[in-house]
């Protein structure tokens, strides 16, 4: 199992590097980060600026796990890879989820980019990191939780066709939540009890405290909700995909002709 | 123990239209496959081949009915299965054209269970078998249909599986890789697999297999060994002759062993014969009644299956 998780991740490297165009969110990245610093700066909000790093670079994560995810069965359908996976005597969400552990790994590189775009923005050396720790650590269980909740997605572009509307609306509204554009505490309790479900607010509240100067409160606890929520995404995901696949076989939709 | 075996094995799909009925691609399909024994699956397009290999290797669940493989019924324990049968596809399907055949290779190596040093060695020995070891880094879609049949063939045998599946592996293929095609099955019949292999070409299913089972329409029509399928094709033969006077035609269909006639809108006749005597008796009665434009193409899937469906009092769909 380790093994396979591992050839995935391998497979979709190299998928990936032979396709680069699905890395585009990696050249928007810093331009983002441009616009939110200088939206900023033009209010006059420069205790801000740890939000212009966090922001792009869940956005890029998210979008990155969520194009990938919502491709990955499809095209594996289209060229057979389905059919040849399907039978192996193999997880296919266990593949999948190491493909997109990858796909967020490469993700990470949005970090560097909104790191390095506000550092030069500002002028004045590079962007103090006061908990390192703590921001590696959510940052790899950030792209973990990504990965576990693509895992959930991918099987539901397939159940349902009309999710993949979700892909193209869910995301502003889901950045909104996340509280990637504006501090959570701006919204009524019922919502943020909703919030409170989603891995990027986590992510976000978690990494921005890992880039001010202030102690950090509850690390661990806060890195083990966002480890636990990307796992029920797998987990999820990994029902979903049964599912997908009893019914394909039923149905005889495993390869599309 | 039996390598397959499938008792009333039936497959329908949904109609096209909400309201259509079900189209009904494999119907009743009772079939024994000896453990080591080569089987072909012969049939026209659309017969049901390409669905019972896939019932056999899980990714399709049968409407009724049973198939097991090696003792395993594929809806009850389909990962059982899985691990001992390789399907070997036909075509563009089923590989990453984006990946070299190495990495394809390794990566279906490790879904396999295959590891370290162990699937490495794995993956050269089947590069090297398949005469692919020289190109192995190339992108698998720059290489050519011989070639990537190569790879469907490596792929397929990745885990060394007792059964391998394949679905009219040489379509497609030119004479040469369809010979080197040919020289593997025979090797890989020696080393004990027991092969299934889904054709319509008769020359192929007659050079490979043991056994042959006749498909149409999702039906067995017959199960024959070589003998059988040897005589089956003496027992037909086919005359084609141009510009013959109509009262020729007529004639002709008093030719004692002539079984029929048919007609072209092009003027060209088909003569469908049960023997070699009665062909030359044909091409006799053709010459002395002055048409010169004649040719023995040999028979067809179709006329085989012509005679085996009169021969067994069959209603001719
Ligand atoms: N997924 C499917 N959905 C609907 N009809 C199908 C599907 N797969 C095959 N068929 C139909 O079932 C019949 C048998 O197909 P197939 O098993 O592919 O035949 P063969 O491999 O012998 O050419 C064909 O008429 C085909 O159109
Ligand atoms: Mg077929």
């Amino acid at each position: 199992m380790t093994r396979q998780f591992w050839a995935a991740i391998t497979l979709q490297l190299r998928l990936s590097a032979a396709t680069p165009d699905s890395y585009l969110v990696c050249v928007t990245t810093p331009l983002l980060t441009t616009f939110i610093v200088t939206v900023d700066r033009w209010a006059g909000h420069q205790t801000q600026i740890g939000n212009a790093v966090v922001a792009p670079t869940l956005i890029a994560l998210w979008m990155l796990a969520l194009s990938v995810a919502g491709n990955a069965i499809t095209e594996d359908r289209l060229i057979g890879t389905l059919e040849a996976q399907l039978g192996a005597p193999a997880s296919l969400a266990v593949t999948l989820f190491g493909r997109m552990c990858s796909v967020s790994l490469i993700g990470l590189i949005a970090f560097a980019e909104a790191w390095t775009a506000v550092s030069l923005l500002g002028g004045t050396g590079w962007m103090p990191v006061p908990h390192p720790v703590v921001l590696i650590c959510c940052l790899v269980t950030s792209s973990l939780a990504a990965a576990g909740t693509a895992t959930l997605l991918s099987p539901l572009y397939v159940l349902l066709p009309s999710a993949r509307v979700l892909q193209n609306t869910l995301s502003y509204p889901l950045y909104l939540l996340g509280g990637l554009a504006v501090p959570l505490t701006m919204f009524p309790w019922w919502l943020r009890t909703v919030t409170d479900l989603i891995f990027l607010t986590w992510s976000a509240d978690l990494m921005r405290a890992s880039l001010a100067p202030a102690a950090v409160t509850d690390a661990p606890w806060r890195l083990l909700a966002i480890v636990a929520l990307g796992a029920a995404g797998f987990l999820i995901g990994t029902v979903l995909m049964r599912r997908m696949i009893g019914r394909a076989c039923r149905e005889g939709t495993v390869v599309l002709t | 123990m039996s390598a397959v075996v499938t008792e009333a094995l039936t497959r329908s799909y949904p109609g096209k239209r909400s309201d259509a009925t079900p189209f009904v691609a494999l119907n009743h399909v009772d079939l024994r496959i000896e453990e080591g024994e080569v089987h072909g699956l012969l049939g026209p397009n659309g017969a049901g081949k390409t669905t019972l290999c896939r019932i056999l290797s899980t990714v399709l669940c049968p409407t009724s009915g049973t198939a097991r493989v090696f003792g395993h019924d594929v809806d009850i324990a389909p990962n059982e299965v899985r691990r001992i049968v390789g399907v070997v596809f036909g075509g563009e399907r089923g590989l990453y054209g984006r990946l070299s055949s190495r990495q394809n290779l390794r990566f279906w190596a490790a879904l396999y269970g295959l590891h370290g040093s162990a699937l490495r060695a794995r993956v050269d020995e089947l590069l090297e078998r398949t005469g692919l070891a020289d190109r192995a880094n190339d992108r698998v879609d720059t290489m050519s249909r011989g070639m990537k049949q190569r790879l469907h063939i490596a792929r397929g045998l990745v885990a060394d599986p007792p059964l391998l599946i394949f679905d009219e592996p040489t379509a497609g293929l030119d004479p040469i890789s369809a010979r080197d095609f040919r020289a593997l099955v025979t090797d890989l019949r020696g080393n004990g697999h027991t092969i299934i292999l889904a054709t319509h070409d008769m020359t192929e299913a007659e050079a490979l297999c043991d056994r042959v089972t006749f498909i149409d329409h999702g039906r067995v029509i017959a199960t024959e060994n070589t003998i059988g399928i040897r005589n089956l094709v003496a027992r037909v033969d086919a005359v084609e002759a141009r510009q013959v006077p109509p009262d020729t035609v007529v004639g002709l269909r008093g030719v004692p062993g002539v079984r029929a006639v048919e007609q072209a809108a092009d003027g060209s006749i088909r003569v469908l014969t049960d023997s070699e005597a009665t062909t030359r008796a044909v091409l006799t009665f053709l010459l002395e009644a002055g048409v010169s434009q004649l040719n023995t193409p040999g028979p067809t899937l179709a006329d085989v299956y012509l005679s085996l469906i009169e021969d067994r009092g069959m209603a001719v769909r």
